[in-house]
């Protein structure tokens, strides 16, 4: 499903060169739910942009579903973000004036070809996540934990191969933070979905099967999580 | 367009519409600039109109001859000496000449059973319509025969055919002018707009043979001596004006006695150059305008790449989420284009109602606004052209954000 090769990308930070990433190499079966830990700072969250193609590595590759997505034009990038993607962000990032509905919508008018019956779709994602009769709120009228579960039916309506979340549970608190991350698990064993999950929190992380630990651009741990013993 | 249009379309208006005073204003630069272009075109087609027309129409080449005192001190000025009917003649039969007629007029009452009405009564003959430029509208018009005959015959101008008559048909009808009976044989057209009259009704005055005016209504001094206040001369075409000019002012001299040393006691004039200047004066209006609608246009595409890049700015994590989940970098810069283009059309079409209202309002007679598909489509598209030009650089920037510098944006 993932694998990166070797993955190396600095930047430039006020004179001195910060190795976000060095020499990365990581793989990730398809069905999979792995979290990936460290502090700020760590590379997670460039390991992250990597994957999701958002950034280009200086140097390694990142080969998703047998593709080197480091070398793909911009056209090609949006196309995979669109198809093979989903992302849940910490922030929720939706649209404020559109509705529930609208929200989860709005990776679809971006795919080509057109996928058919776009609003029913969206409607079958949102109850997925439990939302089923909320499509037509807007984000302010939901709590915060709805709104997160809006935006991961956003990720799911297009039946990504891949769920990026990062800090999915960052800006909610602890219940709720358990409610999502219960969501995640489901999405994940009962429907397959490859989840990529960033987080500092030790505990939220524990939620998925692996957990690799970062620390100065570099997988300093690979283990099981103790989930199933939990 | 990679989205289909209307979304694209449907989604710049909500956001146009999020902030719908600030839309409104940078629509305004635009709306001027747009109404002034079309103003701009609409009476730069009118004046075109207008100096085609009258250089079409004999009014372009027309000379004016009239009597004058000669100069110099007045104990040694001859007197006052009118033109006469001989001359007439002679220059009407020089060559390059179409027609030449006679002015002679002066107002008497136009009396009929129902009414009374006070007009100028013009001395006319056979070349009098074609030289000023009148039509016929029923009836017939003043014939050589008539001058010869001296016949009481009068056609009537449309004013006077409006206040003596009103719904009646007026040919073949006895009014009286002065004293005199006369019988109408025919009415005329609204005089054209071409030319000058200060201000004046064009259309209220009476024609009748000249001969007949001077024999039954003016006598004395033009009678005897068959007197002509004014020629106007109508040349074939524009060039022969100064050979006729030439010409007449030989013919004159000889009657007159005048040697070629001697300052003429009369005046030719030739109005081809104040219609050159009137042609200017209509030219400078069209660029003035024309400067103040491309200034307008400019500074309000300013005002619209400046609202448009606000806006980028303001929607910097939208952009990130957008190229996120799939929008391309030619998504982004459709989404925006189309947002300035639709400021820029939406204010077209404002300033084209503008500009149209306006020209629906008198604007003096020297000034007329021609309405044409061709100039509404230049205006309107102008407008097209600022968004495009302007817009296009915020939209190009938001294309090219960074899709994860954008998503961190506060």
């Amino acid at each position: 499903m993932i694998r990166t090769v070797d993955l190396c990308k600095s930047y430039t930070l006020g004179g001195s060169t910060v190795h976000a990433l060095d020499k990365v190499t990581v793989d990730v079966m398809p069905g999979e739910f792995v979290a990936v830990i460290g502090s700020s700072g760590s590379g997670k969250s460039t390991l992250m942009n990597m994957l999701g193609g958002l950034d280009k590595p200086d140097s390694g590759a990142v080969v998703i579903n047998e593709k080197d997505i480091s070398q793909l034009s911009g056209r090609d990038l949006a196309a995979y973000r669109g198809e093979t993607l989903g992302f849940v962000f910490q922030q929720f990032q939706l649209m404020p004036r559109r509705s529930a509905l609208h929200n989860v919508m709005l990776p679809l008018q971006y795919r080509r070809p057109r996928l058919p019956d776009g609003e029913h779709r969206a409607k079958e994602a949102l109850t997925a996540v439990g939302l089923g009769d909320r499509s037509h709120h807007k984000p302010k009228e939901l709590s915060g934990g709805q709104q997160q579960r809006v935006a991961i039916a956003r990720a799911l309506v297009g039946s990504p191969a891949l769920l990026l979340a990062d800090e999915p549970t960052g800006a909610l608190d602890s219940r709720t933070s358990s409610e999502i991350m219960n969501l995640l698990v489901t999405l994940n064993q009962r429907d397959g979905l490859t989840i990529v999950l960033i987080t500092h929190d030790l505990e939220v992380a524990h939620y998925a099967s692996r957990i690799l630990t970062m620390s100065d651009g570099q997988i300093v741990s690979d283990q099981p999580s103790n989930k199933a013993a939990a | 367009m990679t989205l289909p249009g209307f979304r694209l379309l449907r989604n710049a208006f909500g956001s146009l519409a999020e902030h719908p005073l600030r839309t409104l204003l940078t629509m305004l630069g635009i709306i001027i600039g747009v109404a002034a272009v079309y103003a701009m075109l609409a009476i730069g087609e009118g004046a075109e109109k207008k100096i085609l027309e009258s250089l079409d129409g004999p009014q372009a080449r027309t000379i004016t001859v009239f009597p004058d005192w000669t100069r110099g001190r007045s104990s040694q000025r001859r007197p006052y000496r009118r033109l006469n009917e001989a001359d007439l003649l002679e220059i009407r039969a020089l060559p390059g000449v179409e027609a030449a007629t006679g002015n002679l007029s002066r107002e008497y009452p136009v009396i009929t059973d129902a009414t009374d009405w006070s007009s100028d009564i013009r001395g006319a003959d056979q070349d009098h319509l074609f030289a000023n430029d009148l039509k016929i509208e029923s009836g017939r018009a003043i014939t050589q025969t008539d001058l010869e005959q001296k016949e009481t015959v009068a056609v009537l101008g449309q004013t006077v055919t409006r206040n003596v008559f009103g719904e009646q048909y007026p040919v073949g009808a006895k009014i009286k002018i002065g004293n005199v009976p006369f019988t109408v044989v025919g009415t005329l057209k609204k005089a054209s707009d071409t030319g000058w009259n200060n201000g004046r009704d064009r259309d209220n005055f009476v024609l009748v043979p000249r001969s007949t005016l001077r024999d039954r209504l003016v006598g004395g001094d033009y009678l005897v001596r068959n007197h002509v206040n004014q020629f106007r001369i109508v040349g074939e075409d524009q060039k022969v004006l100064d050979q006729i000019e030439n010409d007449v002012g030989a013919i004159l001299r000889r009657s007159r006695g005048l040697s070629t040393a001697d300052a003429p006691d009369f005046r030719i004039l030739n109005f081809s150059a104040n219609r050159q200047q009137f042609a200017e004066t209509q030219r400078t209006l069209s660029i003035l305008l024309f400067a103040m609608g491309a200034v307008s246009l400019i500074v309000g595409g300013v005002g619209v790449m400046n609202i448009m890049l606000v806006s980028v700015s303001e929607r910097t994590r939208e952009i990130g989420l957008r190229m996120s989940l799939g929008a391309r970098g030619s998504d982004i810069l459709s989404q925006f284009l189309v947002e300035a283009l639709l400021i820029c059309v939406l204010s077209g079409l404002i300033g084209l109602g503008i500009g149209y209202g306006v020209s629906n309002f008198d604007l003096g007679e020297d000034l007329e606004m021609v309405f044409s598909w061709s100039n509404a489509l230049l205006a309107f598209g102008s407008a097209g052209l600022i968004g495009m030009i302007f817009g296009f650089l915020p939209a190009f920037r938001a294309s090219r954000l960074n899709p994860v510098e954008a998503l961190r944006h506060e």
